[in-house]
């Protein structure tokens, strides 16, 4: 017993010494690899050839391995948040180098969804000029020469919505890039209401005791409050007080509703004297995009109602 | 320049007798000769010279549409002119056994003012059988449809003064077809009545003239008639649509007729019925399958009266006003066991100024009366009236602009207090406060007991005793008097009332109109105890025509306890609702027994197997009450002693989900009440299970 004490022991004294040993080593000047990460690697290209006229030499730029680059800001903003087609949209575009370093040249690059189009010539810089732009119907390119450490760039430019813009998403990205510093980008979502191309229509309709039996409420014919009018999607709809009802955001197209006999009782269709079509249980109509349709129904006091 | 005179009056000559022969007939109502026709012939068809008059000619005759030249010898026998001015006069002296006239089409339009169609005229018509008003003797000339031909209407009155008195008239309906029909009636009153449809063979159809107040029909009177029912007062075997219906009629008067089983209303105005007067009618049991309402007033009913009438076992509300314009008076009716089908109220009431008094308003499965909060209703003055076994307030006012579905059918229960001025403006009777007695129990005095309470400054407070206990809106029995309620909102009354009695009140003010009642108060023992007081026993009104007196016979021999075996289910096929001949079987014992025993009453539970969804089976539940419920009106049990109570999926018979459980749970059962000691032992039985 005694004896496997003192061999623990002498184990526990072993590992002690291997610990303190490795303490001691490294506890002294760093080591190289931590000098190797502040130090920059600068890698240039340099490349000749034999030209007509001798020699030429030519030199890449500048490529910087391990330096601590602060990345370029971008920063993109519009007035508006939701637009319609035919309004006119202004981004600004805000690019800062806050680095220790110029970005030369820099290059920004906005690309715009499907259906947005740059107003032409409405490209506005300050406080530099750019070098070059390119602009095409759905992406702007422009060239600054160099944006000096702490400097910063703001271009305005306007945008028009078209109606193809419905079908796209209205989401813009715009992106900063220049020699030696990681690309940034700024996306911007822009809500795009249908507006004046809305294709939706608009359904109105009233139930009504039909005293001369022409399908027509006049005076003297009294809407029927709570009845029930059913889409053919499903939709329920109830007559206010006064008979009426209307129905907004409908799908353009071929529409059917029919009014829902078990909500009046006591009452069934009214024949329609001078329409034969109007003598029908449902109402049809073709809704054009936008468009208004009308679903009226007339009532009569009933008898013999179904007994199935 | 000669020639061209000539011209012109030749041109002349030739237009003024095309002019005289297209103004139409009933323009030139003076020159139309009247006669006194007898109708001989039961028989109809078209208008030929034969042996016998029928009520077709006559009819033509009178509208001068046909003239005695074009009769046979015989029939210008029975045709007698007047004398120029008098209207004419059609009596009947049809053959004994053939009083029943068939129509196989719709008669011509009336347009012979001021005729007379009197069946009284015909031999064997006992004018003396009558002992109530209400109830005129039976008729013994009826107009009907004859079999396997549809008649939309049974008499269409557009012309003035015309008077039908003493007929039957039962069977007018349309059945379906590709395109509705326009509502048929056994009369119907209206200037130039719509086509019954709309198909090509209707005739060509111009502009109504129904705002023309002028060309409507003055002063129809119907009388003495019975509506709906044969003369041997028989369920008939088609039913009539509506019974009159006053399209376009001003001053019509609907006096002792008997207005029974119809599909729709009894009476149903349209879109003109100013000065209408019904009084003294028996209208039971009707709105069987349609308009529920016994008597559905719509459009202009301006001076209106609803006077001294029976109302009663109707599917709906005994008096429903749609949206109607100007004033109508409803005093001295009984209403009472309507709402079989639909939970409505007795009384509906939309509209300004309206007045009910005097009427007894009971056995409702509704509140008694009820006033809309939308079209707002303002002044309906609701005082005299007695009120019993009601399912809510005796008087209803609609708040908050309460525009739902039970809103337009059951009203929406006890108001709050006005608590704004805009509440005026959202409730009916421009929310005049119930009164609200000081505390819930008074203490008795020596002689007489002091009520107080608070209401509205200056209004009349009607104070009520209470009848029935339990609720604290239980219905205004009897009126106990009237009190003024002070300018600074309090009133009392002092009443010599013994301890025990419940009283409630009503705040009426010609400004704005009659309240709901007020909660209960109880008048205490002057020690502070609240005896009970002896239940008086009530008489069950019926709506039951009045028999004579019998003759005195030896009081009956004491009951025997008596041990009855009723079925007390039927069964159906899946989705069906029609009776099978096995269940009629069924149906006729209890039809028997219900016969045998008036007092008693049953309820009909209808019931679905749990297949489909839970609405449909609540309507198809409700379609086999009616079915069972129809059928044992066709047997004769009177229609105020059942009522519909559709169950739907939630009430199963069985558990399990077999061909036999489901037929088991596809029934309906009668739940008898009022047995009055009756030993019955319900039989559960399953002879007319339907397996699908």
């Amino acid at each position: 017993m005694r004896r496997n004490q003192r061999q623990l022991y002498r184990g526990l004294l072993f590992l002690l010494a291997l610990v303190l040993s490795y303490c001691l080593s490294h506890a002294g000047p760093p080591s190289t690899v931590a000098q190797a990460q502040s130090r920059v690697f600068v890698n240039q290209a340099t490349a000749q050839f034999d030209g007509p006229e001798g020699p030429v030499t030519v030199t890449s730029n500048e490529t910087r391995v391990g330096e601590d680059i602060v990345p370029l800001s971008i920063v993109k903003t519009a007035d508006r948040a939701a637009a319609e087609p035919g309004d006119v949209v202004v981004y600004r575009l805000l690019v800062t180098n806050p680095s220790s370093r110029a970005a030369t040249p820099l290059t920004i690059t906005d690309q715009l969804p499907r259906g947005l189009i740059y107003v032409p010539d409405s490209v506005q810089t300050t406080p530099l000029q750019p070098t070059q732009q390119v602009t095409t119907d759905s992406s702007l390119t422009l060239t600054f020469p160099s944006l000096e450490p702490g400097a910063s760039v703001s271009i305005a430019y306007g945008v028009l919505i078209t109606p193809d813009a419905v079908r796209g998403d209205g989401r813009n990205v715009a992106q900063a890039s220049a020699p030696g510093f990681a690309p940034v980008s700024a996306p911007f979502q822009l809500t795009i209401r249908p507006g004046i191309v809305s294709d939706c229509g608009t359904i109105l309709g009233r139930v009504f005791v039909d005293k001369n039996f022409d399908g027509q409420q006049q005076p003297g014919e009294p809407g029927v409050p709570n009845a029930v009018v059913f889409m053919d999607d499903g939709n329920r709809i109830l007559t206010d007080p006064d008979g009426l009802f209307s129905l907004a955001n409908v799908l353009p197209g071929y529409r059917v509703g029919t009014l829902d006999l078990y909500s009046l009782p006591g009452y069934t269709l009214a024949p329609n004297l001078y329409r034969i079509e109007d003598n029908s249980a449902s109402r049809f109509v073709r809704l054009s995009p936008g468009g208004l349709g009308r679903m009226n129904f007339a009532v009569t006091p009933t008898f013999g109602e179904e007994q199935s | 320049m000669k020639q061209q005179w000539w011209i012109g009056y030749g041109a002349v000559a030739l237009t003024v007798p095309g002019l005289a022969l297209t103004v139409p007939p009933a323009v030139g109502q003076s020159a139309l000769a009247g006669y006194s026709v007898r109708v001989t012939s039961a028989g109809d068809g078209p208008v030929q010279p034969d042996e016998g008059l029928t009520l077709r000619e006559a009819v033509e005759l009178a509208n001068g549409t046909l003239t005695p030249e074009q009769l046979s010898e015989a029939e210008q026998a029975f045709v007698q002119p007047l004398p120029t001015g008098q209207g004419s006069r059609i009596g009947f002296d049809l053959p004994a056994g053939q009083t029943t006239i068939a129509l196989v089409d719709l008669l011509p339009e009336i347009i012979a003012p001021e005729l007379v169609i009197d069946g009284t005229t015909q031999a064997g018509y006992d004018a003396s059988a009558g002992l109530d008003p209400k109830f005129p003797p039976a008729p013994v000339v009826s107009l009907t449809v004859a079999e396997g031909s549809e008649v939309a209407r049974g008499l269409t009155i557009a012309a003035d003064g015309v008077t039908v008195r003493g007929l039957s008239l039962y069977g007018f309906r349309t059945s379906d077809r590709a395109t509705q029909t326009t509502p048929p009636a056994d009369i119907f009153i209206s200037a130039l009545a719509p086509p019954v449809d709309s198909s090509p063979l209707s005739p060509a159809l111009e502009l109504f003239r129904i705002e023309d107040a002028e060309a409507a029909p003055r002063g129809v009177v119907i009388e003495q008639n019975w509506l709906g029912l044969p003369p041997d007062g028989e369920f008939p075997a088609v039913p009539s649509a509506f019974g009159v219906s006053v399209f376009n009629a001003v001053e019509t008067t609907i006096r002792n007729n008997r207005i029974q089983n119809h599909d729709g209303s009894a009476i149903i105005t349209g879109f003109r019925a100013d000065g209408l007067q019904v009084s003294e009618n028996a209208i039971i049991g009707n709105g069987l399958a349609g308009m529920p309402d016994a008597i559905r007033l719509e459009g202009a009913i301006a001076s209106s009266a609803i006077t001294d009438n029976l109302i009663c076992a109707n599917d709906g509300s005994g008096i429903y006003l749609f949206k109607t314009e100007g004033a109508t008076q409803i005093t001295g009716n009984a209403i009472q066991y309507n709402g079989r089908r639909f939970e409505r109220a007795a009384v509906y009431l939309m509209g300004n100024d309206h007045q009910l008094s005097d009427n007894f308003i009971g056995y409702q499965p509704g509140p008694g009366v009820a006033v809309t909060a939308y079209p707002l209703s303002l002044r309906n003055q609701i005082r005299g009236n007695r009120y019993a076994g009601l399912d809510g307030l005796s008087i209803d006012l609609n708040t908050q602009g309460n525009t739902g579905v039970q809103d337009f059918q059951k009203g929406d229960g006890p108001n709050p207090p006005r608590n704004s001025y805009h509440r005026r403006r959202e409730t009916g009777n421009a929310a005049i406060n119930s009164p609200e007695f000081d505390a819930y129990s008074f203490a008795s005095g020596a002689a007489e007991v002091t009520l107080t309470g608070t209401a509205d400054p200056g209004t009349e407070v009607d104070l009520y005793r209470i009848a029935e206990e339990g609720f604290p809106y239980s219905p205004l029995s009897e009126s106990l008097g009237t009190v003024t309620a002070s300018p600074e909102g309090t009133f009392s009354a002092s009443l010599a009332l013994p301890p025990g009695t419940r009283v409630s009140a009503i705040a009426s003010d010609p400004e704005w109109g009659t309240s709901e009642p007020a909660p209960v108060a109880a008048v205490l023992a002057a020690d502070g105890t609240l005896p009970d007081l002896p239940a008086t026993p009530v008489e069950l009104p019926t709506c039951a025509a009045p028999v004579p007196p019998p003759a005195p016979v030896e009081p009956p021999p004491p009951l025997e306890p008596l041990v009855l075996t009723v079925p007390r289910n039927i069964h159906f096929a899946l989705d069906r609702s029609d009776i099978s001949p096995e269940s009629a079987v069924i149906l006729d014992q209890i039809a028997a027994v219900m016969l045998e025993y008036p007092f008693l009453t049953v309820e009909l539970h209808g019931h679905t197997d749990p297949r489909a969804s839970a609405a449909y089976n609540l309507a198809l539940s409700e379609r086999r009450s009616l079915a069972a419920r129809n059928y044992l009106v066709r047997q004769g049990v009177p229609p105020e002693r059942m009522r519909i109570v559709p169950f739907g999926e939630t009430q199963r018979r069985s558990q399990g989900s077999g061909r036999v459980e489901y037929a088991r749970d596809r029934r309906v059962e009668f739940v008898f009440t009022d047995l009055r000691g009756l030993d019955i032992i319900f039989q559960d039985q399953e002879a007319d299970l339907q397996l699908e």
